[in-house]
């Protein structure tokens, strides 16, 4: 195993919108430099669990969380800074949202929230960060023109790049590839290969053959539970929750 | 098996519907292009009615004389009647003759001498020097060559002069008199059972000297036979009757004193006369005596009915200073001074109006408070704009002393459209998707640079439309200003000075019987500037979908 500390601890960590407990006593820990997938049935809690990492949540009015997740063991609901957490933990949504601004401003958006103005520097990040999102040399003669413009896929690629470019230390995927074609999806699940050698990567999907493909571990959430969280192997061929094994094999979900 | 009855009656309807809301839209459109189109026409051209006593035949230069003013007139033509009354002081300034306010100089060459009697002729017509009355203001010189001089160097001036004396025409041009009139005797112009001779148009009056018509009852006279008289052969008189398609059947032996004469004493006699000959008969022996001893003249000039048309908007009108009330000049102060307004409202509008929309949406808490003060922004929006003015002229004018002035105005302006551009900013706002929202803070953005960098740039383009919207209601108010800009229309020196819009300039023009000529077409040019507004509106906002969505 692992000799390095967990990335991510998480802690019986309960959540609620208003009176409806989404998250119940979810407890794992994740390592650095995997891929962990989280699968379940819509409404299990999983995106839910994905945003309480880079507490987006914090935005959704009525959210109570209660519980730990240790951020490289420290609690990121304590002093944390929350914008010094978003740039560390960085998130890709499930339906791409580039920016209404150029190819180029889309990626130094980031960067230049976090104050880097020198031009160099933002062009070396911008092209960096295209490199390892494997779009630079789809886009490189258009970079000034609007993201929009972009295919589905070439805007998820940049919605990654552009995540990239704060240098993050974790990538958190919301579906990523739900809303593209399988050829957009098969570059994207290239892409998380590569990636996984610099960044622990959390992703939450509905595809299962994707879980399988590109996941160290899986997690299989039902109500708000973790039901079971192993090696994305054994999750597939020896579940130990018959829950797992059912909605594994299609019964549900 | 599909009901084919009821299936069929669908279609019907369905077709009927479509073709009452393509009725109904075409109707719109129509009433629209009317509406603009009418506006425009009537601003772009006028079509005025005279009415005068001498017939529109111009001559350059009667009698060997020639009429001159200062080269900065604009007066081409002058009508007997009015030269008659320039040198008798029934005018004092050249508003009512050529639309100039300029004060008016009439010169006249000394008339003991030859040129001086001719042009005195010319005026007041040939006969007995004693009993002319030359107006107070009439400015006698010794020469033709002194009148010229005058005449170059004042400004509103006018003189009658010899063609000879016309060597040099620097600094003054010519005018063409129009000296020829349609007279009647007194008994067909008298008043019978309250029936007189009407006015005439062109055609009648054409109708009338070629002896077309036979009875003065056919004109709305009594029943009396016309009886045309034609003018001296030879005469000056009987080559201008001509052109006015009188048939020549001159009589040779008389004299022009002795054809009015016969002209008078005619049993319903009509025929042609100049002007100057009209009013040395009036002064002359037998007419004085009957006039004096209170009768009707014996001869009358008929009145000629005309249309006088034209360009009325023309670059003059826009770039020239508006003088006389607006009467006179054009809208060139008017339209700077409306532009200072709407940049100024814009200016403090702009900035109130989208930082309030982005305090609703992004950080108040949606409760009761906000619904309160939507309520209130939505009834703003309809409340009549002379209550925003009583309320500006209340407050701003008369308890904060910002007086009557562009910053009175404005403000009051900034209040009345305030509403439609929050609303209307909180609905681009609104639209915005959350997902921008989201993938901003995710990369670690505060809230206050997400809505600066992200949020508002793909709101501008519907922040934008509410901007123009309020700019067009701000650039057509005419209540709302009245009593807080002013009315003065010099061009706006400062924030506390009064300025005129063009909208209270189109409700002046008319509410004050200024010109209704001059209000359409400063209503045209308010039509194009909206219009103008309008246009680089959507192509801002186009340019600015292009870039965020292509």
């Amino acid at each position: 195993m692992d000799p390095r500390p967990p990335k991510f601890d998480v802690r019986h960590l309960d959540l609620w919108y208003g009176q409806t407990q989404a998250l119940k006593d979810v407890s794992f820990s994740i390592d650095p430099n995997t891929i962990t997938a989280l699968i379940g049935p819509s409404g299990c809690g999983k995106s839910t669990f994905l945003r309480v990492l880079d507490r987006m949540n914090d935005l959704i009015e009525g959210v109570r969380v209660e519980g730990s997740v240790l951020y490289d063991g420290e609690d990121i609901f304590g002093d944390r800074d929350v914008i010094e957490l978003r740039k560390r933990v960085g998130m890709v949504f499930q339906k791409p949202n580039p920016f209404p601004m150029s190819i180029w401003d889309n990626i130094a958006y980031g960067p230049r929230v976090h104050g880097v103005k020198d031009k160099k520097a933002l062009s070396d990040l911008v092209e960096r960060s295209l490199v390892q999102a494997a779009l630079f040399d789809e886009v490189k003669d258009r970079l000034h023109k609007p993201a929009l413009g972009l295919s589905g896929g070439q805007q998820q690629r940049l919605c990654i790049a552009r995540v990239l470019a704060v240098e993050p230390d974790v990538l958190l995927m919301d579906e990523p590839t739900s809303a593209l074609d399988p050829i957009s999806t098969a570059k994207i699940e290239t892409l998380l290969d590569e990636l996984k050698r610099r960044y622990t990567i959390v992703i939450v999907t509905h595809n299962m053959q994707q879980a399988g493909r590109v996941s160290d571990r899986t997690g299989f959430f039902l109500h708000g539970e973790l039901v079971e969280y192993a090696p994305t192997r054994d999750i597939f061929f020896n579940p130990r929750d018959e829950r797992t094994e059912n909605y594994i094999s299609g019964r549900f979900g | 098996m599909p009901d084919t009855k009821s299936h069929g009656r669908r279609i019907l309807q369905q077709k009927a519907a479509f073709a009452a809301i393509r009725g109904l839209s075409i109707l719109t459109i129509a009433i629209l292009a009317l509406i603009i189109g009418f506006i425009a026409w009537k601003g772009l051209r006028f079509d005025r009615e005279t009415r005068s006593t001498v017939l529109p035949f111009a001559e350059a230069s009667p009698k060997g004389l020639a009429i001159v003013v200062n080269r900065e007139s604009a007066l081409e033509v002058v009508e007997a009647p009015v030269l008659l009354g320039i040198y008798t002081d029934e005018y004092i300034n050249w508003s009512k003759i050529s639309g100039e306010d300029t004060d008016l100089l009439p010169v006249a060459v000394d008339p003991a001498t030859p040129e001086g009697a001719a042009a005195r002729d010319l005026v007041f017509g040939a006969g007995a020097a004693e009993a002319i009355a030359w107006g107070g203001l009439v400015e006698f010189v010794p020469s033709p060559e002194a009148a010229l001089e005058k005449v170059r160097t004042t400004p509103g001036s006018i003189a009658v002069l010899p063609h000879e004396a016309l060597r040099d025409l620097a600094g003054i041009a010519t005018v063409s008199l129009r000296r020829l009139s349609v007279v009647a005797s007194a008994d067909a112009m008298a008043l019978v059972e309250n029936r007189q001779v009407e006015d005439m148009d062109d055609v009648e009056v054409a109708r009338l000297v070629s002896g077309g018509v036979p009875s003065w009852a056919a004109l709305g006279g009594p029943e009396l036979a016309v009886a045309p008289i034609a003018p001296p052969a030879g005469s000056p008189l009987e080559a201008a009757a001509k052109a006015a398609g009188q048939k020549p059947a001159g009589n040779p032996a008389i004299d022009m004193a002795g054809y009015l004469a016969a002209l008078a004493g005619a049993k319903g006699g009509v025929g042609l006369a100049f002007a100057e000959d009209l009013v040395a008969f009036a002064r002359s022996g037998e007419e004085a005596v009957a006039l004096a001893n209170g009768e009707a003249p014996s001869l009358a000039p008929l009145t000629r009915r005309g249309h006088e048309r034209g360009w009325n908007l023309s670059l003059r009108y826009l770039v020239e200073e508006p003088r006389l009330s607006g009467r006179v000049g054009g809208i060139s102060t008017i339209i700077l001074n409306t532009f200072a307004m709407l940049i100024l409202t814009l200016l403090i509008a702009a900035p109130l109006g989208v930082a309030a929309a982005v305090y609703l949406i992004e950080y108040a808490k949606q409760g009761p408070l906000v619904r309160i003060l939507r309520l209130g922004t939505e009834t703003l929006a309809g409340i009549p704009s002379i209550i925003f003015g009583l309320f500006g002229m209340l407050f701003f004018v008369d308890i904060l002393h910002f007086g009557f002035g562009l910053l009175s105005g404005c403000l009051t302006l900034t209040l009345m459209i305030l509403p439609t551009i929050v609303r209307t900013s909180e609905e681009a706002l609104k639209s915005v998707p959350r997902a921008l929202r989201e993938g901003s803070l995710a990369l670690g953005a505060t809230k206050l640079q997400t809505i600066a960098k992200v949020v508002l740039p793909a709101a501008a383009p519907g922040i934008l439309t509410g901007l123009i919207l309020g700019i067009g209601r701000a650039v057509g108010e005419t209540a709302a200003l009245l009593f807080t800009m002013g009315s003065d229309y010099k061009l706006a020196t400062g924030l506390f000075s009064s300025a005129r819009a063009l909208s209270t300039h189109v409700y002046l023009l008319f509410a004050e019987g200024i010109s209704f000529d001059r209000a359409f077409s400063t209503a045209t040019v308010l039509i194009l500037i909206v219009l103008l507004f309008n246009v680089a509106a959507k192509r801002l906002v186009g340019r600015m979908g292009r870039n965020a969505a292509a």
